[in-house]
């Protein structure tokens, strides 16, 4: 079952580009990667989503519900972690969570008290006097309080130090494994590699793809490094399945997607000092995503 | 009902501080007459020579201001604008403030909508507004008591606050209608008081030249003026019926503009 359903969303503000014919969907129980460099339009679709703005064309369901006409019901079972954390400044952390768990017909209190000691949170300062991380952390205990079944999370690890990011993964982990599916947005790509199931990737305001994590790292791509004795021909690799060769001297490197055996006799054919075959980092596989249109 | 507490939490401050405003006002305003009446009728003769263009400017025209009913008559649109630009920056920051202090992405993913959050907020804002009329209903009946020589004055007063409060309504969703409207609900505030002071000079106008006497429907400070509700006139129902048609129709200005509007997050 699909718990986000999106189709063909586009949102146009003005002149200004935000996303364009935006679908893809997340299915109950994963951990869904939104990928993207910055002001590629994933927080104007997870704003889409939860109706803060509404979409020039195009839709997009939440529990098979559409997300703009039962808005309020849909939003019972949702958790929301926004990018960047503004609360009530006169308000103490404890009343500020009190307020929030006032909107869910349930009592939070006691899931309040276990998020805030995991999280090491003080619940009796002031909001104001919150360092960046500190605020971020109320974020996390105000979104995830209400135990929601989809859990949405727009760039959440800024501000958090290792060691908290490292436990707010775990948290993560767990509520996936009771049942929530998450929707995790984010310019960092190794975090995704860590905790999702399966990626979209967008740039400038377009899905450029959605694949499974496993199918991503998988080997499509391997990453080649070869040193010869004498320098190569530029145009020796150049064939179909080489990406991003690039000859530096006797060092050339390129990523290879296709048929391994191919690969292996072109490069039987010529005086090789070192070879090195790596899987390439998500970071790279990205960045060819990334590259590849412009 | 959470949102509403809330909101009354947060403007808590802010109407006490109105509320002693408004009594302190009183109060200065009243020790003046004590001033004036000690001095008898001629307080009158002294105002007959000054020009009228200048009376209207005071709001003292056609009062008799030897008298309390006519004193606080004068002092009533000072209480009035007091009141009205309370409501007017009430009613637009209550909508505002969430996108102003950014905090939408807080209360707009929580699971009520848009309408129940400006139906407690503006509860909340008439909550206040009700406090403020009551605040100054109190203060004038307690001061003006202090100096009466036996003048029937409190059914006036009370005529004078209902026309108070139609008007406290009208600017507060004046005020909330321009910040629903507003793509930038932040300017929303400045601009109704705005509106506010514009009104009230052509109110002014209105008095120092009778030809625009017609443009009176215009400004909302012509349609409860001390001088014709008290001594017996009443509320005219013209501008009680112009009044609420213009209150309603801003609440749904208020309401439809809000909900199809993106918010500034």
């Amino acid at each position: 079952m699909n718990v986000i359903e999106i189709n063909n969303l586009t949102k146009t503000y003005g002149k200004a580009r935000g996303i364009t014919n935006i679908s893809f969907n997340v299915e109950e129980g994963e951990i869904f990667g939104f990928i993207g460099p910055n002001g590629a339009g994933k927080s104007t679709t997870i704003r889409t989503l939860l109706s803060l703005i509404y979409p020039t064309s195009g839709s997009a369901s939440i529990f098979g519900k559409d997300c703009i006409q039962f808005a309020p019901e849909i939003k019972r079972e949702i958790g929301y972690l926004p990018s960047e954390v503004f609360y009530y400044d006169n308000m103490k952390v404890k009343d500020l969570l009190k307020y929030s768990a006032s909107f869910y017909k349930k009592d939070c209190s006691k899931r309040i008290k276990e998020l805030a000691e995991i999280m090491d949170l003080d619940l009796n300062k002031k909001i104001d006097d919150l360092s960046l991380g500190n605020k971020k952390k109320v974020g996390i205990v105000q979104g995830l309080l209400h135990e929601p079944k989809l859990i949405i999370l727009d760039e959440p690890t800024s501000g958090l130090d290792p060691l908290m990011q490292q436990k707010f993964f775990e948290l993560l982990e767990e509520e996936n494994k009771k049942g929530a599916t998450i929707l995790f947005s984010s310019h960092i790509l190794s975090e995704v590699q860590r905790l999702c199931n399966r990626v979209a990737i967008i740039k400038e305001g377009k899905i450029v793809t959605v694949e499974k994590i496993s199918t991503l790292k998988e080997n499509n791509y391997k990453k080649f490094k070869i040193e010869t004795k004498s320098p190569l021909n530029q145009n020796y690799f150049q064939m179909s399945g080489v990406n991003n060769l690039a000859v530096d001297g006797s060092i050339t490197s390129f990523l290879f997607r296709g048929d391994i055996n191919a690969i292996m006799k072109k490069i039987a054919d010529i005086e090789i000092a070192n070879l090195w075959i790596e899987e390439p980092d998500l970071e790279e596989i990205f960045l060819h995503y990334y590259e590849k249109e412009a | 009902m959470n949102i509403y507490v809330k909101e009354l939490k947060s403007h808590r401050k802010s109407i006490i501080f109105w509320s002693i405003g408004v009594f302190l006002m009183v109060v200065s305003g009243m020790t003046k007459y004590d001033a004036y009446s000690s001095s008898g009728q001629s307080i009158n003769d002294l105002l007959k020579d000054m020009p009228r263009s200048l009376k209207a400017v005071f709001g003292m025209s056609d009062l008799d201001l030897s008298k309390v009913s006519g004193y606080y008559g004068m002092l009533f649109i000072y209480l009035l604008l007091m009141a009205t630009i309370h409501a007017a920056m009430l009613g637009a920051t209550i909508i505002a403030k969430e996108e102003r202090d950014k905090t939408s992405e807080f209360l707009f993913v929580k699971p009520v909508s848009r309408n129940a959050i400006i139906t407690a907020k503006l509860l909340a804002a008439l909550t206040n507004i009700i406090i403020f009329n009551l605040a100054t209903w109190i203060s004038s009946i307690a001061l003006i008591a202090k100096y009466n020589e036996g003048e029937a004055v409190n059914k006036d007063i009370a005529l004078l606050m209902a026309g108070m409060f139609i008007l406290q309504l009208l600017f507060m969703v004046i005020g909330s209608a321009l910040a629903a409207v507003k793509k930038r609900p932040k300017t929303a505030g400045s601009l109704a008081t705005g509106i506010l002071l514009v009104t009230y000079m052509l109110s002014i106008s209105i008095d120092l030249n009778e030809n625009i006497e017609g443009l009176k429907y215009l400004t909302p400070f012509k349609y409860f003026e001390a001088k014709n509700v008290m001594f017996g006139g009443g509320l005219d129902p013209v501008f009680v019926v112009l009044s609420v048609v213009l209150i309603a129709a801003l609440s749904a200005v208020t309401y439809v503009f809000y909900k199809k509007r993106d918010l500034n997050v």
